[in-house]
């Protein structure tokens, strides 16, 4: 088992697309993060001497959550879009575990997306901070919480992903489903029935980062006055809905032809 | 039950996909050390027999096994069974060093084991490319380097010769003589006849997903209307003996007969019993096309 985790972290630092990810997310979160610290202070923001205010750029962990989540379809789908799927199972014909493997090296990888993404929405919040002469309305031990969170949901979601695209083989299909889901569909329902958005797997993994519900991690403004579930709760919710696909994602792949 | 030697079992091997049956009831044997054809024309099942043997693909009936063993049940499948099943088989951004070094990694082989294959398929100078540009031929290369990697014991090769030039289909068929002189077992799909008949023991031919025959090249033409030409001062007495042998022997001059329905190892057999002497023998072979095409007609009339 554990060589087949090396084999899947190998394949992943081998092609250029994990790192195209990574890049993205690591843009597109520091972009995130200047324009919601920016915008600090507004009519529609409080200003970064408030804890509130600061944890609106530190948790824009949005774009890194979601960048991880596809990265876990692209592990599972990519081997039948690229049709790879039939070496991969000749090196390993036990494809349950070979499954196993895949969400336990994306799950790597995306804690490896949690962190660049954190650092950065972190740095560009206490940044604007110090450009201001303010002084740092959070403690250490909630940022710290903050990144751990960050961390944790990102590899998660990349676990996720991976039993995803085991269920929906059609990579283009899975990955501009869960933008929609990750962007709309969540933060849609969260706003629409008070208290549901605690239990949404993304929703679910941007609060570990300290993002408030139905902002999707990107900085929406917030209009669901529910309170998240408190972190072990959290884990336990993602961990329970990735078996649960994974379990599911594992009949198909055991029984399906790979012509 | 498997015959101890075999090192490939197929029994009573069958594939639906809905209404379509892909293999019926397919059932033969690969010997250990020897190298097989599995021949066929496009669609006639080959693929999906081989997709089977290697758990790809569930049978509906039957079973198909590595000495009695599932693949799934292997202990270590990569170094007992090596494969190339069709050349699309890579991400097209990684490296053909980089795909190998993922399986050598999977199968827990040394990484310079790398270098050593990618010299013996002439991959060497296109170790670092990128596989999405390979042209089929050096993808082809790659899927052979790729089931050579651990050395495993059996070869499964399916139509391992599409998109090669002339150079390699040479180089391809000095590989498979050397595999099969180091002892390896062979099994290589195709459907171009010719293109397997300098390197096989014997054939598997299927057709329409049920097996046609399984013997040896030189029965194969014999079955076919081999005609053998004999040259010998008592033909007359030579075409007496062969007829009472049930064979078939037209006396064409005082001195020649042509014989069918027989090879010339069972001509020269029977008049060496009879103490008649032979001064010329020759054969007019049908071509390996012709073969095919006359079994697998053979067959569908038979079937019809």
């Amino acid at each position: 088992m554990i060589r087949l985790v090396h084999v899947e972290l190998l394949k992943l630092r081998t092609v250029r697309s994990t790192y195209g990810m990574l890049a993205a997310a690591a843009l597109l979160t520091t972009l995130d993060a200047v324009l919601i610290a920016a915008q600090s202070g507004s009519s529609t923001r409080p200003p970064l001497f408030t804890a509130a205010g600061l944890r609106g750029p530190i948790s824009t962990i949005g774009f890194a959550l979601l960048l991880s989540w596809i990265l876990g379809i692209t592990v599972s789908s990519g081997e039948f879009r690229n049709r790879t799927a039939t070496l991969t199972y000749l090196a390993a014909p036990r494809r349950g575990q070979v499954l196993a493997a895949k969400a336990i090296a994306a799950g790597f990888v995306g804690a490896v997306f949690g962190v660049v993404g954190v650092l950065l929405s972190t740095g560009v919040g206490l940044a604007f901070v110090a450009g201001d002469g303010y002084s740092v309305a959070l403690g250490g031990t909630t940022i710290a919480d903050y990144a751990l969170g960050a961390v944790v949901g990102s590899a998660l979601l990349a676990a996720l992903g991976v039993a995803v695209g085991s269920l929906i083989r059609a990579q283009l299909g899975a990955v501009v489903a869960i933008l929609l889901w990750g962007f709309f569909v969540e933060s849609t329902l969260s706003n629409l029935v008070k208290g549901l958005g605690s239990y949404l797997p993304f929703t679910a993994a941007t609060t570990l980062g300290g993002a408030p519900l139905a902002t999707g991690g990107f900085g929406f403004p917030n209009s669901s006055s529910a309170s998240p579930l408190p972190f072990p709760a959290v884990v336990v919710l993602l961990v329970g809905i990735t078996a649960a696909v994974s379990a599911l994602a594992a009949r198909t792949t055991v029984t399906s032809d790979v012509t | 039950m498997p015959d101890n030697n075999s090192a490939i079992e197929i029994r009573g091997l069958t594939k639906r996909f809905g209404a379509l049956t892909a293999v019926d009831h397919l059932t033969f044997d690969v010997p250990a050390g020897n190298v097989v054809g599995f021949l066929g024309s496009n669609g006639a099942g080959k693929t999906t027999t081989l997709r089977m043997l290697l758990g790809l693909v569930a049978p509906s009936a039957g079973q198909a096994t590595f000495r009695g063993r599932l693949y799934a049940d292997l202990a270590d499948p990569l170094h007992e069974v090596g494969a190339v099943l069709e050349a699309a088989n890579f991400h097209p951004g990684r490296t053909a060093r980089a795909h190998l070094d993922i399986y050598a990694l999977a199968g827990d082989s040394p990484r310079s084991r790398v270098d050593d294959v990618l010299d013996q398929v002439g991959l060497t100078s296109a170790a670092e490319r990128r596989v999405g540009g390979f042209s089929m031929g050096m993808r082809q290369r790659l899927g052979l380097a790729t089931a050579l990697l651990h050395n495993p014991e059996i070869f499964i090769l399916d139509e391992p010769s599409n998109g090669l030039d002339p150079e390699g289909v040479r180089w391809l068929r000095d590989l498979i003589k050397g595999l099969a002189a180091d002892g390896h077992t062979v099994l290589v799909s195709s459907h171009l006849l010719a293109e397997v008949a300098q390197t096989v023991d014997s054939v598997v031919i299927v057709d329409h997903g049920h097996l046609v025959t399984q013997s040896s090249l030189a029965k194969l033409t014999a079955q076919a209307g081999m005609v053998v030409r004999i040259r010998t001062p008592r033909a007359a007495e030579l075409a007496t003996a062969l007829a009472r042998d049930g064979i078939t022997a037209t006396v064409v001059a005082s001195d020649r007969l042509e014989v069918s329905g027989a090879t010339p190892e069972q001509v020269g057999t029977l008049a060496a019993e009879r103490a008649i002497p032979l001064f010329e023998t020759t054969t007019d072979a049908p071509s390996l096309e012709d073969v095919f095409l006359h079994l697998t007609t053979t067959h569908q009339e038979v079937s019809s």
